[in-house]
This record gives structure tokens, sequence and C-alpha cells, in this order.
């Protein structure tokens, strides 16, 4: 590794270089990776003493965290970010003012560091991502599976879908600003069939965060701020929802949440969960 | 400005926190302000200090008071900020969208304007995930920040959305302070208002306004700088304050008071203040 490497760049001190991988807490753990397969993902381990799962796609790591999952529709619970050096960009975020994940909340027994996100949800910082893997040590392979399994249509990470109190954009722009140095995109630069709220894009440029405030004339429904869902990155949306539909997927096609070139929505499933397609420029 | 724009403190009153609850609701105040001992100090512990305040219906204007945080350096910094994450928790569990920060009055706190930002920006950020708006008040006897002004330089270097400004009558009017910086001011930067007056006219040493502060202040209406506190609440009116006026009046006598009485002051130093802030903001009255 060079020196110049080393060095954090000033628009992205912790040298994020995309996301490691996203996890999602549900005690259907079985009915929901029957959904991932069908959305393309295959098991490709399991935890060696808890109940979680490593499902993958292409460049995608999915964990499903069953050990003391509270609900039983599956919840977007945390997502890892690839750093330059874990321990450094973990102390950088605390000594900001990020609060400090509980000891042993973290899915795997890996000494992985994590900061609190929105609501109950975690934000971890992982460095061992090229030559070795954090799967390594704790997981244990699926016999006769394939470790890398290609990705479907092409699908990537492209970004989290992040639900926002109403007047609270302005908090959570600080928050990622500050902590990660992500960026906003101007207002108007929208990506998918979803074109609301706020789009801030990583320092690396891989992946995005989207922030929706409550709709006006909401004010009855019940908005929680949360991780809601993640879009995922395809070249050729019309070719990803056919091979997606082929698999049993459904997408919304009512209004003006219709697959077309920009994107698709998945139907909700086991009480919620929906996948967003995104026509993706960025290269996995 | 009408009645639901004011809020009582507990500090004002004696008591047991249920008694405050229900004395605060009778007199048709909507809102109190709570100090982190009448949590902390509940006989039935903070679960049952918080059951007793979302029972009582009354919004939370804010909590208080995190004192001595910002300037500090190194265990001194870190004991600071264990103390104020159980704050915000305790904010949060509240209800309470404000926390009251004061400016340090601590003899190891830098006054290095640089500390003061870095400081208040990393409480900025604890507090954004619990969706906490951080209130800073120059305190009259802050050891560096002790004028609205300087807290304001400082709000705004920080630049955070969540970080604004706690006024507080007392401290403006024990400093002798401008009210001419005010236009100054952004009006959504302004997080609470907290009104008194005192009985006296001037405090001359920090000492001197610690001890009037904590122990002689009166409602508004009461004291002797009334054109000074009307002269406020008419400005922050006219510059388009809508946010939330608090009585933070520490009262040794009012503590030995049954709690309608204190109540029923109260409601008429709104009277007063409404009466004359309310006719002031109309505008004049063409002739025929």
């Amino acid at each position: 590794m060079s020196v110049k490497e080393e060095l954090p760049e000033p628009s992205n001190p912790l040298g994020i270089d995309g996301l490691e991988f996203v996890e999602y807490a549900t005690s259907q753990a079985q009915a929901f990776g029957a959904l991932l397969q069908n959305m393309g993902f295959a098991a490709v381990a399991r935890h060696r003493s808890r109940e979680v799962m490593l499902y993958r796609q292409g460049p995608m790591n999915l964990i499903v965290n069953a050990h003391e999952a509270k609900s039983s529709m599956p919840t977007l619970s945390a997502f890892a970010l690839r750093v330059r050096d874990a321990a450094y960009a973990h102390q950088h975020a605390l000594e900001l003012g990020a609060w400090d994940m509980p000891t042993r909340a973290s899915a795997m027994e890996l000494n992985i560091p994590g900061i609190h996100g929105v609501a109950d949800t975690l934000i971890y910082f992982v460095d061992r991502y090229r030559d070795f893997s954090i799967y390594d040590v704790d997981f244990v392979p699926l016999a006769g599976t394939d470790a890398r399994p290609s990705a479907l249509a092409g699908l990537h990470w492209f970004g989290i879908v992040q639900s926002i109190l109403g007047d609270r954009t302005a908090d959570w722009l600080d928050f990622y600003q500050n902590l990660f140095g992500f960026s906003i995109l101007p207002r108007g630069q929208y990506f998918g069939v979803l074109p609301k709220g706020t789009l801030l894009e990583s320092p690396c440029h891989k992946f995005y965060l989207q922030l929706i405030e409550p709709p006006p004339g909401s004010e009855d429904i019940r908005w929680e701020e949360g991780l809601v869902r993640i879009g995922l990155g395809a070249p050729d949306i019309p070719a990803a929802v056919k091979a997606l539909r082929q698999r049993a997927i459904v997408f919304v096609d009512r209004g003006a949440v219709q697959p077309s070139e920009k994107g698709a929505l998945t139907q909700p499933y086991l009480g919620g969960v929906t996948f967003e397609l995104v026509h993706s420029h960025l290269q996995p | 400005m009408n009645l639901d724009h004011f809020g009582m403190d507990t500090i004002t009153l004696a008591g047991p926190l249920e008694a405050k609850l229900a004395a605060v609701r009778e007199a048709r105040f909507t809102q109190i302000m709570l100090n982190a001992t009448d949590i902390v100090g509940h006989p039935g512990g903070e679960a049952a200090a918080i059951t007793a305040v979302k029972a009582s219906g009354l919004r939370v204007t804010g909590f208080q008071v995190l004192r001595d945080f910002e300037g500090l350096e190194g265990r001194l910094h870190a004991y600071k900020v264990d103390v104020a994450k159980a704050m915000l928790e305790m904010c949060r569990a509240l209800g309470s969208r404000v926390l009251l920060v004061c400016s340090s009055a601590s003899p190891h706190a830098s006054g290095d304007a640089e500390r003061l930002v870095r400081d208040l920006r990393k409480l900025a950020m604890l507090a954004v995930p619990y969706d906490i708006r951080i209130a800073y008040e120059a305190l009259s006897w802050g050891r560096h920040i002790n004028e609205y002004p300087q807290a304001w330089e400082i709000v705004q270097r920080a630049e955070r959305h969540n970080l604004g400004l706690a006024l507080d009558s007392f401290h403006i009017l024990a400093t002798g302070t401008s009210l001419e910086t005010l236009e100054e001011l952004e009006p959504p930067k302004i997080f609470l208002v907290q009104l008194s007056d005192f009985l006296w006219q001037e405090t001359r040493s920090p000492q001197d306004r610690m001890e009037t502060a904590r122990h002689s202040r009166v409602f508004p209406g009461e004291g002797v700088h009334s054109e000074k506190v009307i002269e406020l609440a008419r400005a922050l009116d006219e510059m388009g304050y809508r946010g939330d006026y608090s009585f933070e009046v520490f009262n040794d006598d009012y503590r030995q008071l049954p709690l309608p009485v204190v109540c029923e002051r109260a409601r008429r130093s709104v009277k007063w203040i409404t009466a004359r802030v309310g006719r002031w903001s109309l505008p004049a009255r063409r002739r025929a």
C-alpha cells in the first residue's frame, strides 16, 4: 500500500469505500431467506453459534439476524461501511458526537466497531474486505454452495432509504455530512421511481442515502424514523424486472410507481419489507 | 400570544412532581419546563416520574440543565460527555425536544472559541438521533460566555441545525446587556425564551447575580425591570419569534406557598405580558 493511500482525502476523512453489508432483523428468518433467494441472493454461510445467516449476490453481502429479533417483519437493523481503518473511523465518529453501539449488540461475535444510527439501527465500520473478510472467522460456509454467487441482472447496492420525522432533514444532513462526509445532491436530481426527499451521496461516490420526511397531509399516519428499504442498482431495469418476475417477485404497478426504465418497487412482503430497483450508473 | 405560548417551570413550585403537574394543569397552562431533579429525585424512581409527566397531558417545554459542559479537556471533558448523554436520554424519555445548556462557569473551562464550538457541535451531534435541540444560554456568571451576543456568536460558528439559543431575561437584565443585538438573531434559532424579573435594580458581581438568580426571581410584572422585560418580549414578538416562553422563576418564598397561589401569580403574569405585547403587536389603527 502506498503512502498516498494512507492519507485520508479531506472530502472522505474515513476513507469510506462502499457498503460492506446490510443487516436485517427478523424472527421469520426462513421465510425471509426464501424471499431473498427470489430476489437473487443465495445463502452462503451460517454463523457458528447464533441464528444469523449470510446471503450474497454479486458484490452484495446481506445478513439476516434472527438472534433476539423483536419483530417478525424483516427490518433493516444495520449497515456496514467499508473504511480505510475501522478503529480510526470509530474513534473519529465518537469524537464528533456519535453514540457508541451497545456492547454485544453486534450480530456477529466479531469485533466490528459501530455507532448508533437512526432509531435502533447501527452503523458498523469494516476495514477487512479486501484480502480476507470479516465472515471468515465466525461463519461456516454452507456445503455445496457457491461462495460467490453472481448477481442477477447486474444487481448491486445503490442505496438505503431512511424515513425521518418532519423538519428533520437538516438534522440528518448534519449527521451524515459531518460524521462521514456525505454530500447533498441538488434538489431535483433523483433516481428511480420514488422521486422525493433528499439524496445524499457517499464520499466514495458508490452509494446513496435517501432521507424521506412524511409527505404533506399525512398527519394521521404513524410515521417513525428508521431505515426503510434498500435500493438495488441495475444497468437495465426492464431486464432486471423481467428476471425477478420470473422468480415470482411482484412489482407495484399502480399510479406513479410503475416499473419503468428508471426503476421499480416490489410489493410489500412479510408484513412490509420492500425492495427498490434503481437504474444505476454505478460500477459495482 | 396567548396562554398556550407560556409555560411554568417546576423549579418555581414546592412539593412532589405530581402535585406540581396537577397545579400547573389546573391553572390551565399547557406546558411545563422540567428539571432533572424532578425526575431522578422522584420517590418512585425515574420511570414513575416519566409516567407522571406523560399522564399529565402537559407538553414538555424543555429539560434542564446541563452545566459546565463546553471548554473542557481530557477526563473532565469525557466525564461531562457522559453526563450529557445521560441527560439526553432522560430528555428523550420525557418527550422533551429541548435540552437547556448553560454556558460554563467552570474555572477549568477554556474560553477558546474553537474549543467551545467543537464541544457544542459534539453535543448537538449526540442530540441528533434523539430529535433534541440544544438551547445554549449565556449564564450571567458564565466564565467566558455571559451575555447572549457571545452565545449567538458561538452558535453561528458551530453551524448545527439543532443548536440554537436560549434567552433568559434574568441574565440579560443582570448584565445590563443591550437588546440591540436581538435584531441580529434569527428567530428559528431561538429555541427557548425564559422570562423572569427581580426586585432590586442592580446585581453588581457574578456572586450577587448567582444569589439573586437562584433565590429571588419573580414573575414578569412583579419586579422592578418591567419595562425592559416587556421591551424584550415585544422585540422577540416583532422579529417573528413564535416559540415558547417559560417562567424561569427561582424564588425561595414561592417554594413555601401553596401551589395554586404561585400558579395564580404566573397566570397574572401571562395576562400582564399579553396585554402589553399583544396590544403593541397590532397594527396602528387608521383614523377614519
